[in-house]
């Protein structure tokens, strides 16, 4: 650490150097990278020849550590069955995972077998990562259609379900007896019913218990609540599907129950929201309600302690059409650039067909996809996942269909939810302006 | 109590900085036959650092320079824009949002950060007993400072349920979510700058001791009080610190970000009150992949940190008094 003072000619020469040096060796790298696509963004278009086995694939997934143990298993239940392929595991948890794919693939170091999501899976496929799995040897019989369909982008499958979640309202019986309050019949109940319904328990059990958490940070909310008027979140042309009053009605629920006393004020809300399932409201046993996905239940049950019970969301009865949906938990993906076709294939077809690797997976990638190794693992599953399984059974004859896979830009989506509620929370803005924003801001994030 | 003067050479009194910039004038003069030979040698020795600086450095900074003129998604290869990610910069909101974010941030922080170190070191420079070891206790913050685990801390302690609201409810006072509200979040980042002073303290410290008692002395003779020595000895005499330090923070708070990354749960909430520059950098690159955008801002904030320094430099004419 050293200050030399302004204005002192010493080492005036040596001073020279080093920027002569620096813009040397910035001209050298320029060249290097000015010189064709080289390193930078994916490599060549055309894919490397098939190679034979034996052979090294590299399967990148994100996740707990639960899914990291259970997901070692599959892979040396896999390798006792095909002794050419080995298997490398390549995980970390959620934030990471997307960065370090990016940066993998941006180096041409793509993993073969890839965990894709809803939000990225169009970004990868457009710019050619991904391979049409439709033409690899996976079977895919047994899988649902209109599951299939959500890993299928302008007709091609890039992705292959790994099992299905529904976005539900999760409740809690317990404090609903101690707040004196009726569980609602889910399948009438409208969403005034639901802030009259969570305004009540927060009047009836007093302090410290709210009746529900807030949900405006998931886009899935907004999503059901548009296709329940006939609207839909992302049109298959990859458009904004849903109104402006939509939005709008979306926003002011949140509203409703802050002003009713049945959501927690702003400040908390956005404390509660960032603790994940386990810390939130339902988990810490603050509030009667809160709209989670199926796969979090398990998680939900645990930290409350309480006997949980799954709900339609509101206003399923009420409008034009039913909006609940089934997602893709995740997509199964495979390298456009892998060396071993046959061997990603193989593994894939073994992940989403084989009934030993779906017992030690069990629900932890959604509910199985297939249905006949669902209905195999039935009886292993724990009382919550059971409970999982039966809903979803519930369901499926009220979906109308399942959403199209978002557009390319769309995993900004959740950011901006997240932010807008948050200025809609603190009234910074009214509903109606947060909805002309979302549509603004969702429109320019996905058209670049 | 009596000190030992600064210099026990008992020469003119020198600052730690004029002591450094000595040093260098004195091997600017000439070298002497026997050292000409050690250069090959010391080529030798600096070559590890050299290849990395070429590779891990000035490589990296030159692709950032050239993706900053490119749209680049990391996934398919950079397009040449120009300087159009330069232009867009300045319709984008948030990016003008976080800009001033940040430099809330610096203006507020910075200062208050090195009030607080000089203040301790003022308190410390007194020759307690244990100096040594609060020293350290203070210097400790500095080096946690950065890092993920105080960030979370800081998270609870700021939370709804969280310590400074356990304190204020004893006092009758009902607290609120400090982290989670958007007119207080970067408040607590503000505070977590501030409370990591050890760094410029241990050089203020440094500081104090260069300035030679018999100033003191002559002023207690002639009628002076604390205050006025305060400000006509110590303040003047310790510019160069104060200075040194200024330009150090100031750089240092430009690039803040693990803490807004953790305190915001990584996007910069609640609405973008804590999105400093750095960390919608990040969102912009491996979040959007919008990495020509991205490397845009970075240079840009090198620019920025530049201009700072360029300004520091040509006000500390007027204010920074060097005693030779």
């Amino acid at each position: 650490m050293r200050i030399t003072r302004t204005g002192r000619p010493s080492g005036r020469g040596r001073r020279l150097v080093a920027p002569a040096a620096g813009v040397a060796a910035l001209a050298l790298t320029l060249a290097a990278c000015g010189g064709g696509d080289s390193g930078l963004g994916g490599g060549g278009d055309e894919p490397p020849a098939a190679q034979e086995c034996p052979c090294e694939i590299r399967f990148a997934w994100w996740g707990s550590d639960t899914r990291h143990e259970s997901t070692q298993q599959i892979i040396e239940a896999f390798e006792a069955e095909n002794p050419d392929i080995t298997v490398v595991p390549d995980f970390t948890d959620w934030d990471g995972y997307w960065d370090k794919l990016a940066t993998s693939v941006a180096a041409g170091d793509t993993p073969d077998v890839i965990t894709q999501e809803e939000r990225y899976i169009s970004d990868y496929s457009t710019k050619n990562v991904l391979a049409d799995l439709g033409a690899l040897d996976i079977d895919t019989s047994k899988i649902d259609d209109g599951v299939l369909g959500g890993g299928q982008i302008d007709g091609t499958q890039y992705g292959i379900p790994t099992g299905i979640n529904a976005y539900a309202m999760v409740a809690d019986p317990e404090l609903f007896a101690e707040a004196g309050v009726d569980v609602p019949d889910d399948a009438t109940w409208t969403w005034e019913d639901y802030v009259s319904t969570a305004n009540a328990v927060a009047k009836g059990a007093g302090d410290g218990v709210w009746g529900t958490q807030d949900y405006g940070f998931n886009e899935a909310g907004l999503n059901v609540l548009a296709r329940q008027r006939g609207e839909t979140l992302f049109t298959p042309e990859g458009e904004l599907g849903v109104s402006e009053e939509t939005v709008a009605d979306f926003f002011q629920v949140s509203l409703d129950l802050m002003a009713g006393g049945g959501q927690p004020d702003a400040a908390r809300t956005v404390e509660y929201q960032a603790a994940g399932p386990e810390g939130g409201l339902l988990g810490t046993n603050q509030g009667a309600m809160g709209i989670w996905w199926t796969n979090q239940l398990g998680a939900l049950t645990e930290s409350s302690g309480h006997e949980l019970e799954l709900l339609r969301l509101p206003g399923e009865a009420e409008g034009e059409r039913t909006g609940m949906y089934y997602k893709p938990a995740m997509f199964y993906s495979v390298s456009a650039d892998t060396q071993y076709p046959q061997a990603a294939a193989k593994f894939v077809d073994f992940l989403l067909n084989s009934e030993e690797a779906a017992k030690i997976m069990l629900t932890d990638r959604g509910l199985p996809a297939n249905t006949e190794v669902r209905e195999a693992i039935l009886d292993d599953l724990s009382p919550t996942d059971q409970k999982v399984a039966d809903f979803m059974a519930d369901i499926e004859d009220e979906i109308v269909d399942t959403p199209p896979v978002p557009p390319h830009g769309s995993a900004e989506l959740a950011d901006i939810m997240e932010r807008i509620n948050t200025e809609v929370l603190f009234e910074r803005i009214t509903p109606q302006e947060a909805a002309t924003q979302l549509i603004e801001e969702v429109t320019a994030a996905t058209s670049s | 109590m009596v000190r030992a003067p600064a210099r026990p050479d008992g020469g003119a009194p020198v600052s730690v900085i004029q002591e450094l910039s000595r040093d260098r004038r004195s091997r600017d003069q000439g070298v002497s036959p026997r050292r000409k030979g050690d250069g090959r040698w010391a080529l030798f020795f600096l070559a590890p650092w050299f290849v990395g600086l070429v590779l891990i450095t000035a490589g990296p900074m030159g692709a950032s320079l050239y993706l900053s003129f490119t749209d680049y998604d990391l996934l398919s290869a950079p397009q040449w824009v120009g300087f159009e990610n330069f232009t867009r910069m300045f319709e984008d909101p948030r990016f003008l949002g976080s800009l001033g974010v940040t430099f809330t941030y610096v203006f507020v922080s910075v200062p208050l950060q090195l009030a607080a170190a000089l203040g301790l070191a003022l308190l410390l420079d007194k020759g307690m007993r244990g100096l040594a070891l609060y020293r350290s206790v203070y210097y400790l913050p500095s080096l946690l400072g950065g890092s993920v685990a105080i960030a979370i801390l800081w998270r609870q302690i700021f939370g709804a349920d969280g310590l400074v609201n356990q304190v204020l409810a004893l006092f009758g006072v009902q607290g609120q979510g400090w982290v989670s509200h958007p007119d207080y979040a970067l408040g607590t980042l503000m505070a977590l700058n501030v409370w990591t002073f050890g760094a410029p303290m241990v050089i203020f410290l440094a500081g104090l001791r260069q300035i030679p008692r018999m100033y003191y002395e002559a002023a207690a003779i002639d009628g002076a009080g604390r205050w006025r020595q305060f400000r006509s000895i110590t303040l003047p005499l310790l510019t160069p610190i104060v200075f040194f330090n200024l330009v150090l923070q100031l750089i240092e708070a430009f690039q803040s970000f693990t803490r807004a990354f953790v305190v915001s749960g990584g996007n910069g909430g609640p609405s973008d009150s804590t999105l400093l520059y750095t960390l919608y950098l990040y969102l912009k690159g491996f979040g959007s992949l919008d990495m020509g955008y991205a490397s845009a801002m970075a240079w840009f904030l090198l620019l920025i940190i530049g201009g700072m320094t360029v300004v520091n430099f040509l006000a500390s004419k007027y204010w920074v008094f060097y005693d030779d």
